[in-house]
């Protein structure tokens, strides 16, 4: 009985896999090739800042193209895990778990890196490697909120528990991704505000104009890392899947 | 230090992250594998008439 169970899954299992590999080739080499082009666009292509004059400070501009393009993943990626954790817990269904825990551990691999390179930025621009400043405070506890998630989902052994507290908490944390949006625009920060209506530039330090040419790669990347975060998603997804069948098939050979 | 090793640096954080991340899940996609090879001998001895 279980041998059947066993060899019924490892054929679904490679059936599936077989048809989803054109997807997933597909993805990949799509995502391979925007992520190289939004390279080079953000590095040659976009031109300098204006009003920038000190070249370090110039060169340090280029960093705003990925550091928005894995800010806007983060977002995207927090935001998709509470929308998920919402549908879990309305439909209790597996996948939706599937989903919250695969778009957490994307986004924070990401936000991770919206920080560090925001720190590398702040150091030419500002003088300092960090300030206390309301936008790097609230991205800082979003950051150690999703940390959390990986450790409470960690801490619960009992799956069921671990995906009906997980949803709630990736729910409860999400409010922090339109809290750290608007922390630029509510308070007086020295973050800039570049994507904004009469953005913030009097009080920001490093602001600088917005020409065609940089709006066309900000976009540009922003495309790029959409597209990088679902083929992500995408292979992220299919492993916990089969993660989580080879772990029934371990319980049934265990106890039957 | 020169003009452009912040930028350099930004960047290599941002690429060694993502490739760290990407090697992690292919690390866990071997180790499934294994499993998954484990799991098929364990259905094919159980098969086996004796």
């Amino acid at each position: 009985m279980a041998s059947k169970a066993v060899l019924s899954q490892q054929e679904k299992s490679t059936a599936s896999a077989a048809s989803g590999l054109s997807w997933g080739a597909v993805l990949t080499v799509t995502s391979g090739i925007l992520m190289l082009a939004a390279l080079y666009m953000a590095l040659i292509w976009a031109p300098d800042a204006t009003n920038l004059t000190a070249p370090a400070e110039r060169y340090a501009q280029r960093i705003f193209y990925f550091h928005v393009g894995s800010a806007w993943l983060g977002f995207l990626a927090f935001i998709v895990a509470a929308v998920a954790s919402i549908l879990y817990l309305v439909t209790r269904r597996d996948k939706w778990d599937i989903w919250a825990l695969s778009s957490v551990e994307i986004g924070l691999a990401f936000f991770t890196t919206v920080i560090i390179s925001g720190s590398i930025w702040a150091k030419p621009t500002w003088n300092v490697w960090w300030t206390w400043d309301p936008r790097l405070t609230i991205s800082t506890i979003c950051w150690l909120l999703y940390v959390g998630y990986l450790m409470l989902r960690g801490a619960i052994d009992n799956p069921d528990r671990q995906a009906r507290f997980g949803a709630v908490y990736a729910l409860l944390a999400g409010f922090s991704v339109p809290l750290n949006w608007m922390a630029i625009r509510w308070w007086r920060t020295i973050h800039p505000a570049v994507i904004a209506p009469g953005n913030n530039a009097d009080e920001s330090m490093g602001s600088f104009g917005m020409s065609a040419n940089i709006q066309t790669t900000l976009l540009f990347c922003v495309i790029a890392f959409t597209v990088f975060y679902i083929t992500l998603m995408y292979h992220r997804i299919n492993l916990e899947q089969l993660q989580r069948r080879v772990d029934t098939l371990k319980q049934r050979l265990l106890y039957r | 230090m020169g003009d452009t090793v912040y930028l350099a640096a930004a960047y290599g954080v941002f690429w060694l992250v993502s490739f760290i991340f990407i090697y992690s899940l292919v690390g866990r996609q071997r180790s499934l594998q294994k499993d998954v090879e484990l799991l098929e001998q364990l259905a094919q001895d159980e098969a086996r008439p004796e």
